[in-house]
């Protein structure tokens, strides 16, 4: 036995800057939530070219994850560690150096996403720059983390520990994975991946983020704080050890139930919807562990604020993981895939799971570390009371929303025809929730507010210096020896022994890579097979690369983030095929660096708009949409008719393009020729039928350019085509550039 | 010849279901030993871990 004691303290003052960061953040995250929101009823509030709904979207998303959920997982992960390690982190330089990284790359999604730089990868919208600093940012924390672990005072890994471990190796693999691309410039590039396999990827990545950034660091901190805020241990530490390892095992192959009916393969689809159906048990498990740590102590819910938080927050966790496993079954996504059912979905999780959960653990934190009495405890009933009916009004509004959208779209007449062929009016019947959810967001928002008040006076009362209670501890020997050491025993008492759990637990490290490359190869064997198996991927030789224009066009398309409302995925259902045409083949998008398939259609899909219109129906459309659609909700581009085309950008997209193996032949020497050329001629075109002059150099051209090719390659396939050399002849733009289609297509 | 070519030749199926087993495998030995008789007072222990901010509950 070791007599000698550390004297140490815990820094709570990186807990302080977390704490505010995540309620500063946290409100501009709404803010922006509430003017997309706005938005959609209201399409005059988009504010060209900066301040529209898809450009906006990507900037709420990545506020309220990274920014909102992320820096309050870190202000308890460092309140917590600390105290369940007994022991401060190892260094306050890394701490410091995390928390200013972090605000920094926030702040830098603030300043590029608005401007249209974007990877268009939903969750992973970030360029290559702001991934590198994402990275660095990350493993200084996970250094930290995992250098206070070995020097921890505290033999045994309590369970929210474990749930940061996890969260800490597959936030980091999953970011790097997915970001993988090829620089075109400061501010673009493209991902390495294409189509099928891009899809893939992201959404492997994109279900993750929710799994190991909004679930299991804030299992991690339930595990925690609920015990504090109940003043009782967790009703079983053995379900939450199941709990946690069932999670680990299960969430990695949930991914595909994102692309249900898609170019995906059916095999890897299945794959996705059993895990997730798998995952409601262990999630109804935790959320029972969690529910039951405040047993006998329910007459304290009626009066404590905090636990009122606590308790409606896993009960959206609940919620959210027995509707999620349910989404994921193919019959039932297939209503709900592209409908605001999902954005219900989602927001009962994040407004329910993470925001309660945060308010909870926040309101908990801050007498404690501001050390003075909380300013106001009415305040904080209001927050809870005004926040549950914010949620409740949104999600209701657009549950129903999303099942209203649904039906309607996938409605036959007696004829045999669809109901409504005519998408806006599908649009058009959801504006009254639409509304509503606005009044939910404000009232979400206004409980946001007066926490910010209370915390603000509650820290003003506060002390003139922080007392700083000095810990005493004796360090871990460096080997452990049982106390009650069976002398004798067979294989069983060896086997059910705490000797080698407890010689593995004094190799943290160790265990962190062997997670780490468990992680990675259960990944690698779902993702590679449609990398590597080419039945999975057939190729069409009529499929070819963009033109150099078009390329423009989609880069145009990218900026403007249309992926946010327009998919470009046809499912094999008759109500998709009647509407937009015949399904989508995963040998149409394998030139696709990254994929634009889309996750929700605020607007019909595109993946075969080509040839549908004239293109003089593109420029006006783009110029105002409630001119050729009186009803429609989207925003207006103007602009696109006077910005000018980056002709000499072109090439270099075009050779990262190619250096990714997209056959691009000829354009590889020429692309800014190819492209002026494709862009007269089109311009011609809408000038003959009757529209503006000189367009030849304008961005609309391009996006034109670019809409007219969609869904058309594979219509030129004859029947049993040979396999074309990838090297096109020089007259390629000019064969490929979309003639106008006859008016009068719908 | 591409590396599609020659990872479709090597025929490496077989590996996923040997990763599957040792997957299950690890998992069943985790509930064993969560529910193995005997235990209670070491979980007990790391249970009230969160309450106490200052004294070990598992030194040594």
């Amino acid at each position: 036995m070791n007599a000698r004691l550390d004297s140490f303290s815990y820094d709570d003052d990186i807990v302080r800057k977390f704490l505010w960061a995540t309620m500063i953040w946290g409100l501009v995250g709404f803010l922006v939530g509430l003017i997309i929101a706005v938005q959609l009823p209201y399409p005059s509030a988009n504010i060209a070219p900066y301040l529209t709904f898809g450009r906006l979207r990507p900037l709420h998303t990545n506020a309220v994850i990274f920014a909102f959920a992320g820096n309050a997982w870190f202000t308890g992960a460092y309140y917590s560690t600390q105290r369940l390690l007994k022991a401060r982190m190892w260094s306050d330089g890394l701490s410091k150096f995390h928390f200013w990284g972090w605000q920094a790359i926030i702040v830098s999604a603030a300043l590029t996403l608005p401007f249209g730089i974007t990877q268009s990868k939903e969750y992973a919208e970030l360029e290559w720059p702001i991934d590198i600093a994402i990275a660095v940012v990350w493993v200084a924390f996970a250094i930290n983390f995992f250098v206070t672990l070995t020097k921890r005072r505290e033999r045994h890994i309590y369970v929210a520990i474990w749930f940061y471990i996890a969260s800490i190796i597959t936030v980091a693999i999953l970011h790097i994975f997915n970001n993988l691309s090829v620089p075109a410039g400061m501010w673009k590039s493209y991902s390495i991946y294409a189509g099928v396999q891009d899809a893939f990827m992201q959404w492997w990545y994109g279900h993750n983020a929710v799994a190991f950034f909004l679930t299991t660091p804030f299992l991690g901190l339930m595990y925690y704080f609920m015990p504090k805020a109940a003043d009782r241990p967790v009703f079983s530490y053995k379900l939450s050890i199941l709990h946690f390892w069932t999670l680990v095992f299960l969430y990695i192959w949930a991914g595909p139930h994102h692309l249900h009916y898609t170019a995906l393969p059916d095999w890897a689809s299945t794959l996705g919807m059993l895990f997730s159906v798998m995952l409601w048990m262990p999630s109804w498990g935790g959320m029972v562990n969690g529910l039951l740590t405040l047993r006998g102590a329910w007459h304290k819910v009626t009066e404590d604020p905090i636990l009122k938080f606590f308790v409606v927050a896993v009960t959206a966790y609940g919620m959210s993981t027995f509707e999620g496993p349910m989404l994921s079954i193919k019959s039932v996504n297939a209503l709900a895939h592209y409908t605001d059912w999902i954005i219900a979905h989602v927001h009962t999780g994040a407004l329910g799971w993470n925001g309660f959960l945060t308010f909870g653990m926040v309101y908990w934190l801050v007498p404690r570390l501001f050390q003075t009495e909380m300013y106001s405890k009415k305040l904080v009933n209001l927050h809870f009371w005004l926040a549950t009916f914010g949620i409740l009004l949104y999600v209701v509004a657009i549950y129903s929303a999303g099942a209203t959208q649904g039906l309607m779209w996938r409605a036959f007449d007696e004829t045999g025809r669809l109901q409504y062929p005519d998408f806006v009016e599908t649009v058009m019947r959801l504006m009254p929730m639409y509304w509503v959810r606005v009044v939910g967001g404000l009232l979400y928002i206004s409980g946001m507010v007066l926490g910010i008040y209370n915390i603000f006076k509650t820290w003003a009362n506060r002390p003139a210096a922080y007392v700083v209670p000095v810990i005493q501890a004796a360090p871990l020997e460096p080997n452990y020896t049982d106390a009650h050491a069976a002398a004798s025993g067979g294989l069983w008492a060896r086997f059910s022994s705490a000797r080698w759990h407890r010689r593995w637990e004094g190799m943290p490290l160790f265990f962190s890579v062997m997670t780490a490359v468990a992680v990675i190869v259960a990944s690698l064997f779902e993702i590679i097979p449609t990398f590597l198996i080419k039945s999975n991927v057939p190729t069409i030789a009529s499929v070819k690369p963009y033109t150099p224009l078009e390329l423009a066009g989609r880069d145009i398309y990218q900026r403007e983030g249309c992926f946010n409302c327009h998919s470009q995925m046809i499912r094999p259902l008759t109500y998709e095929t009647e509407r937009y045409g015949d399904y989508s083949k995963p040998g149409e998008s394998v030139y696709d660096h990254p994929f634009l398939w889309g996750s929700r259609r605020i607007g019909p899909d595109l993946a075969r708009v080509g040839g549908k219109y004239p293109d003089l129906w593109h420029v006006r459309h783009m110029y105002n949409p409630r001119e050729v659609t009186q009803k429609s909700i989207m925003p207006a581009y103007p602009k696109l008719q006077t910005n000018l085309i980056d002709f000499p950008t072109i090439q270099k997209h075009v050779d990262a393009m190619a250096m990714l193996g997209v056959p691009y032949g000829d354009a590889i020497n020429r692309a800014p020729e190819m492209a002026k050329a494709q862009a007269a001629q089109i311009a011609a075109s809408i000038e003959a039928a009757g529209g503006p002059k000189g367009l030849a150099d304008k961005e609309i051209v391009a996006l034109t350019a670019y809409l007219q090719r969609l869904g058309r390659d594979i219509k030129n396939a004859p029947a049993g085509t040979v396999q074309q050399p990838p090297a096109a002849p020089a007259a390629k733009p000019v064969a490929l550039a979309a003639p106008s289609a006859p008016p009068g297509g719908r | 010849m591409k590396l599609s070519d020659i990872m479709g030749a090597a025929n490496l199926s077989v590996y996923a279901e040997i990763a599957m087993i040792l997957f299950i495998a690890a998992f069943v030995v985790i509930v064993i030993k969560t529910f193995a008789p005997g235990r209670q007072k070491t979980f007990d222990a790391a249970s009230r871990m969160p309450l106490d901010d200052e004294h070990p509950q598992t030194p040594r």
